[in-house]
């Protein structure tokens, strides 16, 4: 064998720099009164960038009046899974800072995963996650605890808040449960087959 | 409504046509890129900003039918390269992402500042729809402007491409402004805005922006409108294509 080291070639695959933009968590509100919810992610270079290509992914059609992006590495996240077998999150205690706090409540819905609950004070992401499981129940299937520093917002002045968010509202959006699936028209004529 | 003479209605028909031609043209580049995109989330983008220029040349051309009659249809697919009245800025190939971007950038930053200046039509009509598109058009503005900086600022290689797409841009960008034949009719009586204003906003917007970016527009004069690229019937062909093979369809 000339020239050709399967070993070799697998590791230098292994070790290949990263060539992904960062990825930043998207959270979308729908309307003025509800919570943020996490809607997804994109890969951007800066805040300013993922803001607009998170507007173009997830708020040409869904309604919405603001966006927030954080870096995926500033998500403290813990299942109840990982919680009941011990797992904390980091906890030196540091400055008191502000968190925002979100929870997964269900597997049931189809397109969010994790709402926004609140803001609280504490030293760090554990103590923050341990004030969140009292003040907002334990119930909660994901927690992901988010430093409120960490988040950039889409601009609030109303001439960009309408240029983001008005079109939207004159474009047809459809949830993709909305549409018909492989087989319905077959238990529409034959209400026996049952197809969800 | 006002009552328009033959003169103001000559001037904003063919001010409609130029821009959904522009539009049209633009749409079907930037399409061009739909799956080929540096990364999925502009891919999307750019298919956005697609869609909305194909919306607002759908927009004029709907106005259009207001005062002629013609079908919007029949004009988008059944015209040859010399009926278009688009710019060739819009007709050149999409080349590489800096072209795509540069070209958009400045394209925005023309259609924004005339969508501005038509919200205060005296043709109600054309007002309401320029403020619909101007929503649209801002937020592309923003977000080719972001490219601009960020491929000026980014690496040798992207800075060297961004200039070359600057150089080869420009004098296209400078005949967006040029005056329509018989336009001053419909300028007078405050149908349509006066296209040297524009370019008097146009000009330091851009120049601000792009100076901040590290790059100078060169000096260069104006390429007419009506100077068509060898471009423009190749790209007709493909975007005339499906709808002239089925010329009998009576509904898409």
């Amino acid at each position: 064998m000339n020239g050709v080291d399967v070993h070799s070639a697998q590791s230098q695959d292994a070790q290949a720099p990263d060539t992904q933009w960062p990825r930043w968590e998207i959270f979308k509100q729908d309307t003025a009164g509800k919570v943020h919810q996490a809607v997804g992610s994109v890969h951007a270079t800066d805040p300013d960038h993922a803001l607009l290509t998170a507007r173009s992914v997830f708020a040409r059609r869904p309604a919405a009046v603001s966006l927030w992006a954080v870096r995926e590495q500033d998500i403290f996240s813990v299942t109840r899974e990982e919680l009941e077998n011990g797992q904390t999150l980091p906890g030196h205690s540091g400055e008191v800072q502000s968190y925002r706090i979100f929870g997964k409540k269900t597997h049931k819905r189809s397109m969010t995963f994790v709402d926004e609950l609140g803001m609280l004070e504490a030293a760090c992401p554990q103590a923050a996650l341990e004030a969140a499981r009292s003040q907002f129940g334990d119930e909660l299937l994901a927690w992901w605890v988010i430093p409120v520093s960490a988040f950039v917002g889409s601009p609030e002045d109303a001439e960009t808040v309408e240029s983001w968010f008005a079109p939207a509202k004159d474009k047809t959006y459809k949830q993709q449960s909305a549409y018909g699936v492989v087989g319905k028209h077959v238990s529409e004529r034959n209400p026996r087959v049952k197809h969800d | 409504m006002t009552d328009l003479t033959s003169e103001q209605t000559q001037a904003l028909i063919l001010r409609l046509t130029v821009l959904a031609d522009d539009e049209l043209l633009l749409s079907h580049r930037d399409a061009e890129w739909t799956g080929h995109a540096p990364i999925l989330e502009e891919d999307i983008a750019l298919a956005n900003i697609a869609q909305d220029e194909l919306g607002h040349a759908m927009g004029w051309l709907d106005l259009r039918k207001t005062l002629d009659g013609s079908d919007p249809d029949g004009l988008a697919f059944r015209r040859g390269p010399d009926e278009f009245r688009n710019s060739a800025l819009t007709e050149l190939p999409k080349g590489d992402w800096a072209f795509t971007m540069v070209r958009q950038y400045l394209f925005d930053a023309y259609e924004a500042l005339w969508q501005d200046a038509a919200k205060a039509s005296t043709h109600t009509p054309l007002a309401q729809a320029a403020a619909l598109a101007l929503r649209e058009e801002r937020f592309h503005l923003q977000h080719t402007a972001a490219w601009v900086e960020r491929l000026a600022l980014g690496t040798p290689e992207s800075e060297r491409r961004t200039r070359a797409a600057l150089q080869a841009v420009w004098p296209y960008a400078l005949g967006l402004f040029e005056p329509l034949e018989g336009e001053q009719a419909g300028i007078e009586a405050g149908l349509l805005p006066d296209p040297t204003q524009i370019k008097a906003r146009w000009l330091p917007l851009v120049t601000a922006h792009l100076t901040r970016c590290g790059l100078t527009p060169p000096g260069a004069e104006p390429v007419a409108r009506g100077t068509h690229t060898e471009h423009l019937a190749l790209l007709l062909a493909e975007f005339q294509g499906v709808n002239r093979q089925y010329a009998e369809m009576t509904a898409w």
